[in-house]
């Protein structure tokens, strides 16, 4: 674990290292406060701190007050060394956001323990982080599948429209869904659909650029968002995602599986400022009218010439597609 | 003068305590005898400009340096010395300031000769 020593004193500062450097420690020593700040705030920086109280340019007390500052930073746990035993000073040092202080001269024993003590509150903090980005993490993606639950993709496709609409590009929106899914449950079982929407998550990513974003939007719907997706090779780049499925049979425990996807598919130039539910319905709309071509193909709203079916209508006319 | 000896009974230099806190390491032993022949006298020479010149701030900061300086060295007399040095010019006692600068010399010079007996035998 690396450690940090500040004291611009150089016997000291020689004489702490080495002990640490005994216990294990990868220690970093500097003899100013400035140094010490600079250390803290690297990236990977030390995360355990030992501060003379008076230093040049920064004293300890000072440094502390401004790693406390930052926010959202990993923490650091600081302990102040002091030959100054006063009550007083003990309550400024802990108040400037010292999480401890020791008195010079130290004895190597106590120092360790006090280490310990640090060691368990930064082990602490790191398993509540962890607890915290797994939770972020399951109320964001679809637990089968990994990719972004419904939720989440949606909200990204807003935020994409509201983007692209601002600067005057166009956001492609891509409704998916595989075609005859009921059957490989019926058949081969729901492991092997499950194993079948996992494979088919991975493919899909696979087939888009890092800043484009794929979510599962039902049981085996994906929705797909290119964003910044010049609309003329939008209708391309949508075929050679659906192809990503179709052209190469799909890896599963019974054996190879070939599938397709029909897809509906939505640029958000065409359509001005509308509501993402809107948008989404109309791009549903087109799923609907591939999966009435034969399915394992791709069909585009036509924000010109929409269908004549009244919107009560189409739920059901969807429901009714697999 | 034999007063003051008498407020401050420790040893001149606490060799034990300082060979535990080092662990043994007779190399490191050396190590901070060397830093400790080359930075106190420096430090000593300002602290005495400091006094002389009435830079009280100046003396305070360089009396603290040398107390965790002696104090880490084990010199505990040397240090309670720096440690007076230090509380007078933070206090600004300049009257008594003069005559705790020479306690603090005579009590370096006790220690730096037993230093020096020591550090043939680190190099042996």
């Amino acid at each position: 674990m690396k450690i940090l020593i500040a004291d611009d004193e150089a016997l000291s500062r020689r004489l702490l290292e080495k002990t640490l450097d005994r216990a294990g420690y990868e220690v970093v020593a500097v003899e100013d406060g400035k140094q010490a700040l600079e250390q803290l705030c690297k990236p990977n920086g030390p995360r355990l701190a030992l501060l003379d109280w008076i230093m040049p340019e920064m004293d300890g007390p000072a440094v502390c007050r401004a790693v406390r500052a930052r926010s959202e930073q990993p923490y650091v746990y600081m302990v102040l060394l002091t030959s100054k035993g006063s009550k007083e000073e003990t309550v400024l040092g802990l108040e400037s956001g010292a999480d401890d202080y020791l008195t010079k001269p130290f004895n190597a024993e106590e120092l360790r323990a006090r280490l310990r003590v640090g060691e368990r509150i930064l082990l602490l903090e790191d398993r509540l982080v962890e607890a915290r980005e797994n939770m972020r993490f399951r109320a964001t993606h679809d637990q089968l599948t990994s990719l972004l639950n419904r939720g989440a993709v949606m909200d990204l496709l807003v935020r994409e429209l509201h983007r692209s609409h601002r600067e005057q590009k166009s956001t492609a929106i891509l409704l998916g869904d595989v075609d005859h899914f009921k059957r490989v449950n019926d058949t081969l079982g729901h492991l092997i659909g499950d194993e079948v929407l996992v494979e088919i998550a991975n493919r899909l990513l696979k087939s888009v650029r890092s800043y484009d974003f794929v979510g599962r939007y039902g049981g085996e719907e994906f929705l797909v968002v290119l964003s910044n997706c010049n609309p003329a090779y939008a209708p391309g780049r949508a075929e050679e995602i659906r192809k990503s499925i179709s052209n190469l049979p799909l890896q599963t425990a019974k054996g190879p599986l070939a599938l397709t996807m029909s897809f509906g598919v939505l640029l958000s130039s065409e359509w001005g400022q509308r509501p993402v539910e809107e948008l989404l319905h109309e791009v549903d709309i087109a799923l609907y009218e591939a999966k009435a071509a034969g399915r394992d193909c791709l069909r585009m709203a036509q924000a010109t010439a929409k269908l004549e079916m009244s919107p009560a209508m189409v739920p059901q006319a969807v429901r009714r597609r697999r | 003068m034999n007063n003051k000896e008498e407020r401050l009974p420790e040893p001149v230099w606490n060799v034990a305590e300082l060979l535990e806190r080092v662990d043994n390491d007779q190399d490191l032993m050396r190590e901070l005898l060397t830093i400790f022949k080359e930075d106190f006298p420096q430090s000593f020479q300002s602290l005495k400009t400091a006094v002389t010149s009435g830079d009280l701030k100046g003396a305070s900061r360089l009396s603290h340096t040398l107390k965790g300086m002696l104090s880490s060295l084990g010199a505990t007399r040397a240090a309670a010395a720096a440690s007076q040095l230090e509380a007078l010019s933070t206090a600004g006692e300049t009257v008594t300031l003069r005559e705790a600068l020479s306690a603090l010399e005579s009590e370096a010079e006790r220690l730096l000769p037993e230093l020096d007996a020591y550090m043939p035998e680190v190099r042996r």
